[in-house]
């Protein structure tokens, strides 16, 4: 039990809360740490055994009185646990916060249990991983009641209940089921929350009577009876027991959001991965109630611990220079003349209207991401067509935009305080237009995920961004040669509309009032041919769909439907007839595009493709950049291009050919699609994954193998592997035999430092990927959903 | 569907080295036919020895095929320009090699060569064969699973079986344990190549006796007008019903066997399948050994006896 008044009360010992208490212990601050588990760090500790952690930025200096280097899960938290008992941290376990009320000087905390303490600053660091669900009825904090399940083979001939339908508790029913009893206990009548490929296991699993599902069933209570251990459950039918060994839930986690925004700290968006903002002294917009770590919006141990620190320095009333600056130092490098980093910051925010809303932390954090660049006169920033997706800003100086690829003279300016680039990170197309550095620019350039987080965190960074994006595309699209106030109207028409996969645009015969200019995703077109919806064309983002009806003012000859998530900008019909009429060349850019879709729905009606680009856009294709086939006719199995990836990435396959789909003699390969906007991307702590020049997704070094990026990918590409530097020798094994090129697995030793392997498309071989390279009858090749669609219409 | 538009590497570059290959026979045979040494056309000619080392350095190239292939980094041409270049000049080679012994055939160690240069390249043309008419038979077959599933499903369904076979008694459970230990996937290098016998019909014999008879008992005991009292009635009505439950299961159990049976020819014959692909690598590859052997004996016999 904790009672009492304390001078900083900290909630949460993850790195960041077990920091700041720990430099609290060190300054003899009178202060307490209030953690919910009987043990610290619960983010941590519940990492799989053995687990490599890295000690992600390198470059970072660590400032706590607590020590932190790479090394194993259970290495660290021995430190962290001998760290804070030597400085004596006062740690309150079984503290699970529940309200905080009260202001600076004189918060009131309370726990779960009814229990209060007092504080005059509060420190949040409780992390983004949330509270895990419990089973909500008697008997949930009996021992042999988990929530978590580390190895299923610890287990054997157990009886297990298993609650849950998510694919967590599918994924674990499953594996205990071969060496255990296993029932899954299912509150509704279906598994409608989990992967395809857990549903069919699960299923089958069910079928197959490997385990037994009780749908529609809640438990009621757990006990332990003089005859052993019981699961009360109700049922349609009325309640029953069942005699179990061991209950293993897996009911998710309650975000903290809701917890957070309880105290008076407010959320700037609506999005779930949104975090509160804070000062640079780590203060939230409640005085005295400070947020660091996680929650705060860095997602590294080694950034949470510096924060830790730096917290208590500043509740203390002194100023610390945050352990970045270096790294800031740095960035500033390209720039001699500037000396003061804050001042230099302050003057960017001012030059850059779209940076003026962002806090100073969130700017020092902005910079950090970013890189500075002074490009010469005329260097090239990006290139037409490239993929990258960073975002630009331009500090001082100019930059030309080539309008028109067919006349480089064609440029437009722009100028202090613009940006660009926005279009590629909105659509995750590549980039519709080469641009040119103009005299004595200055850029900051800024990584996708860095902006998107701002854009998510920024109500005002995102709407700016969003307006200018629309007036671009719209002006780019429609009337490249127009003034922008000819425009006006359109613009003020349009609307941005989200569209589920599979959801309808609009269907043939409604009437035509709109055109739909494609921002995210792609659209199928299709039209019914004898009774069937036949798909006549694939168009990607950047493009529009719906002229058709406008330009000839008949009812919509055709269906367009999301492929994937989309957004589209819906422009109104009587707005844009307007202008068609109004401007020549308009009507003229818009016939010309009509025509030429008249005459390849022609071809296409008369070349039908056929289920099969339903099939593929099933299997990703509508998001995809690039695919790897394989024509079942020509492969003779002889997995070459398994060897070949093998071979050339360290010794882990990055494609499994046999694994993956098969329509009629097409076999989708499970090997990485390199989406638009990759899924892969969203989780990834240390930002790891890149979109290089030519479209690949990559992974690079900073990998932490936290898996994150494996349970993203809804096609199931990426592996955890361990890759190694050695190869066998050819020679060697073809005179003496032993190991193979290609099918060579060194002794996987250490399973901890496994980091997450994904096809690169061989970005870094000369001659392309090496899976299409040695193929030796010409079935495995790699496609864009373009290409795909002109091949399989008979090369048009 | 419409054909897939994946070149195969028989038509690599519209033909180049069918192309190739046959413009190489045509020098040769022109040549051949406009020489014409003193002592007739043989390998000791200039002509002979230019046919020869072409042959000979051909020979060399199309073996190199087995190192480039695994040459995964290399960026010399692809894998598929390789074969399509190796099968037409390949084909090349029969002429040049030909052309360059002069038809003088005798039991010799020349000749030996020459004979299994035409054995390799024989077995190269039947590899070509397959290729073409197995993917598509085996992708057939498969639809769109693939072994491994099929495989873990088989296993499961006999896991299954013998949970079912349990209750039913003794008999049941030997019946079926005896069919799971008797079941075969793949096997030698001969059942691979011509396929193991199809899995026995014996269980499934066996269970469908057990069925008619529990059956048979289990109805003519309930209809037994001879049962007199309510007692006895009640006791061989849950006898008949047992039975019946006996039979029920036995029949869920012949199906499960049937499955699994089907599921066995199924693997079975993608194993025959891969295998009939891939044997005539084992001839291809040992050949070309034998080969590099007994030209290197002929090239040196030649010169040792010059
Ligand atoms: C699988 C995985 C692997 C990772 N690997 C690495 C790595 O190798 N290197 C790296 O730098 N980062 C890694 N990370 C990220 C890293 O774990 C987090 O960034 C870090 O833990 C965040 O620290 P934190 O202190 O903000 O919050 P957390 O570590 O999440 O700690 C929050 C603490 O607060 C407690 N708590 C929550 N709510 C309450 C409440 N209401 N009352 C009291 N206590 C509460 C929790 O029990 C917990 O102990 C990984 C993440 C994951 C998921
Ligand atoms: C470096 C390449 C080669 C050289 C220098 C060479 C040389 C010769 C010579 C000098 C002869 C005439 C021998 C004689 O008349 O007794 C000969 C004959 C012959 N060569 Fe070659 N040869 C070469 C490659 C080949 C190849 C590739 C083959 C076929 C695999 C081949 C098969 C034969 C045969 C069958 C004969 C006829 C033997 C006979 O006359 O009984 N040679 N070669
Ligand atoms: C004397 C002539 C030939 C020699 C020495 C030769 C040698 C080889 C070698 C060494 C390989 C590599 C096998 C492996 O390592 O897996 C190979 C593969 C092959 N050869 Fe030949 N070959 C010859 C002629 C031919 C001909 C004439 C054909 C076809 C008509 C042919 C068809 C093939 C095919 C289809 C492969 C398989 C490629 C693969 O699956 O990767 N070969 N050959
Ligand atoms: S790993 Fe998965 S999500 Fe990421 S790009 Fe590849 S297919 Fe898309
Ligand atoms: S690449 Fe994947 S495993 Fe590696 S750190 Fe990023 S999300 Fe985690
Ligand atoms: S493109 Fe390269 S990395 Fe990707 S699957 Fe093929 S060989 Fe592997």
């Amino acid at each position: 039990m904790v009672q009492g008044s304390f001078k900083i009360a900290i909630v949460g010992s993850g790195p960041a809360g077990l920091s700041a208490a720990a430099r609290a212990a060190e300054l003899g601050i009178s202060h307490v740490l209030l953690e919910a588990e009987s043990w610290l760090s619960n983010t941590i500790y519940r990492y799989q055994k053995g687990k490599h952690v890295m000690a992600e930025p390198d470059v970072l200096p660590l400032r706590s009185p607590l020590t932190f280097t790479a090394g194993k899960r259970e290495a660290i938290l021995e430190a962290w646990n001998s760290g804070t008992a030597a400085l004596g941290v006062n740690i309150a376990h079984r503290a699970r916060v529940s309200a905080i009320g009260g202001q600076k000087g004189a918060f009131t905390i309370t726990l779960d249990g009814g229990d209060t303490l007092q504080a005059e600053a509060v420190v949040l660091g409780i992390g983004l991983q949330g509270n895990l669900r419990k089973l909500g009825c008697p008997g949930e904090d009996l021992d042999w009641v988990q929530y978590q399940l580390d190895d299923p083979d610890e287990y054997k001939g157990e009886t297990i209940v298993i609650v849950g339908a998510g694919d967590a508790a599918i994924e674990n029913a499953i594996a205990l089921a071969d060496n255990n009893k296993v029932y899954i206990l299912n509150r509704r009548d279906e598994f409608d929350r989990a992967k395809p490929g857990n549903l069919s296991g699960i299923l089958k699993a069910i079928e197959d009577g490997k385990l037994t599902c009780l749908y529609n069933t809640k438990p009621v209570a757990a006990e332990d009876s003089p005859g052993g251990k019981r699961l009360r459950v109700a049922t349609n039918d009325g309640e029953t027991e069942l005699a179990v060994d061991r209950i293993i839930a897996r009911l998710g986690a309650t975000p903290p959001r809701a917890f957070v925004e309880s105290t008076g700290i407010q959320f700037p968006s609506k999005d779930p991965n949104s975090v509160p903002a804070v000062s640079a002294q780590y203060e939230s917009n409640v005085p005295g109630l400070y947020i660091i770590g996680a929650l705060a919006g860095f997602p590294l141990i080694k950034q949470a611990m510096n924060q830790g620190y730096e917290v208590v320095e500043f509740i203390e009333g002194r100023t610390v220079e945050p352990a970045d600056t270096p790294l800031l130092r740095d960035k500033f490098a390209v720039l001699p003349d500037i000396t003061d980093i804050e001042e230099a910051l302050a003057t960017m925010q001012r030059r850059v209207p779209i940076l003026k809303p962002l806090t100073p932390l969130q700017m020092r954090e902005f910079m950090i991401d970013s890189d500075i660049r002074a490009p010469a006169d005329g260097e090239i920033i990006f290139q037409l067509n490239d993929y990258t997706d960073t975002f630009y800003s331009v500090v001082s100086g100019t930059v030309e935009i080539e309008v028109d690829p067919a006349d480089p003279s064609k440029r437009f300016t722009l100028g202090k305080g613009e940006f660009f680039g926005e279009m590629s990170l909105i659509s995750g197309r590549r980039r519709s237009a080469t641009v040119r550095a103009g005299n004595q620019c200055v850029l900051i350039e800024t990584p996708r995920r860095s902006m998107n987080k701002l854009i998510n965190s920024v109500a005002a960074v995102k709407r700016v961004i969003d307006e200018v994006f629309l007036r671009r595309i719209i002006q780019g699209k429609i009337a490249p040669t127009l003034p922008p106030e000819e425009i006006a109207d359109l613009v003020s028409s349009a609307e941005v509309r989200q569209y589920r996969p599979g959801e309808l645009l609009f269907s043939e015969g409604d009437a035509g009032d709109a055109l739909h200019l494609i921002r995210k995703g792609s659209v199928t077109v299709s039209r019914e041919i004898g009774g069937k919806d036949v798909v006549l064309a694939y168009v990607p983002a950047g493009q529009y769909v719906g002229e058709m009806a406008l330009v000839s003012d008949l009812p919509r000859s055709a269906t367009a439907r999301a492929a994937v998530a989309t957004e589209t900008i819906r422009l109104d019909g009587v707005a844009f007839k307007e202008l068609m009429m109004r401007r020549t060349q308009v009507r003229d850019r818009v016939q010309e595009v009509y025509r030429s879709r008249v005459a390849q729905n022609a071809v296409a009606q008369a070349r039908p493709m056929g289920d099969v680009l339903e099939f593929m856009m099933s299997q990703g294709l509508g998001e995809a950049t690039d695919v790897l086939l394989i024509d079942e006719s020509l492969c003779v199995r002889c997995d070459q291009c398994e060897k070949a990836c093998s071979d050339t990435h360290g010794n882990v396959s990055r494609l499994k050919r046999e694994a993956g789909p098969t329509f009629a003699n097409l076999h989708v390969p499970t090997s990485c699609r390199h989406c638009e906007h990759p899924h892969c991307m969203k989780d990834c702590p240390p930002d790891a994954i890149k979109r290089a020049p030519n479209g690949e997704v990559h992974i690079t070094d900073a990998c932490i193998g936290c898996g994150n990026c494996e349970r993203n990918c809804p096609y199931g590409v990426i592996q955890m592997g361990i890759q190694s530097k050695t190869k066998p020798s050819l020679w060697r094994w073809m005179l003496f035999g032993g190991d193979e090129p290609g099918r060579y697995h060194p002794a996987k030793k250490d399973k901890s430092a496994k980091k997450a392997t994904k096809c690169d498309m061989c970005k870094d071989l000369d001659g392309g990927p090496a899976c299409v390279r040695a193929c030796p009858t010409g079935a495995a090749m790699r496609a864009s959903p373009e290409q795909f669609v002109k091949l399989y219409r008979g090369g048009r | 569907m419409a054909q897939t538009p994946h070149g195969s590497f028989l038509r690599h570059r519209g033909y180049r080295y069918l192309k190739l290959g046959s413009l190489l026979c045509i020098i040769c045979i022109l040549a051949y036919w406009a020489h014409d040494p003193a002592d007739g056309p043989n390998g000791g000619s200039w002509l002979g020895y230019t046919l020869g080392t072409i042959g000979a350095l051909l020979i060399g190239w199309l073996a190199w095929l087995g190192v480039r292939k695994r040459r995964y980094g290399s960026t010399m041409g692809t894998v598929k320009g390789w074969l399509s270049a190796h099968v037409y000049l390949g084909l090349a080679l029969i002429t040049v090699a030909t052309l360059h012994t002069g038809f003088q055939f005798g039991w010799n160690i020349h000749t030996a060569a020459y004979v299994l240069m035409l054995m390799v390249i024989l077995s190269g043309v039947f590899g070509i064969g397959v290729y073409a008419r197995m993917p598509t038979l085996i992708t057939e077959n498969m639809g769109t699973s693939d072994r491994e599933t099929l495989i873990d499903e088989i296993l499961d369904i006999n896991q299954q079986a013998l949970k079912l076979a349990d209750p039913l008694g003794p008999e049941v459970h030997r019946i079926i344990s005896r069919s799971t230990e008797r079941m075969r996937l793949g096997g030698g290098l001969w059942a691979q190549l011509f396929g193991p016998l199809p899995p026995g019909r014996r269980a499934i014999d066996e269970l469908r006796k057990i069925v008619a008879d529990e059956e048979s008992a289990a109805s003519a005991k309930v209809f037994d007008p001879q049962s007199s009292t309510v007692m006895f009635m009640a006791g061989e009505l849950s006898q008949a019903k047992k039975r019946g439950e006996i039979a029920e299961k036995s029949r869920q159990l012949m199906e499960l066997i049937g499955r699994r049976n089907a599921l066995i020819v199924r693997v079975n014959r993608d194993i025959q399948l891969h295998a009939q692909m891939q044997i005539w690598l084992y001839f291809h590859v040992p050949l070309t050994v034998a080969l590099l052997a007994a030209l290197a004996a002929h090239v040196i016999s030649v010169f040792l006896y010059w």
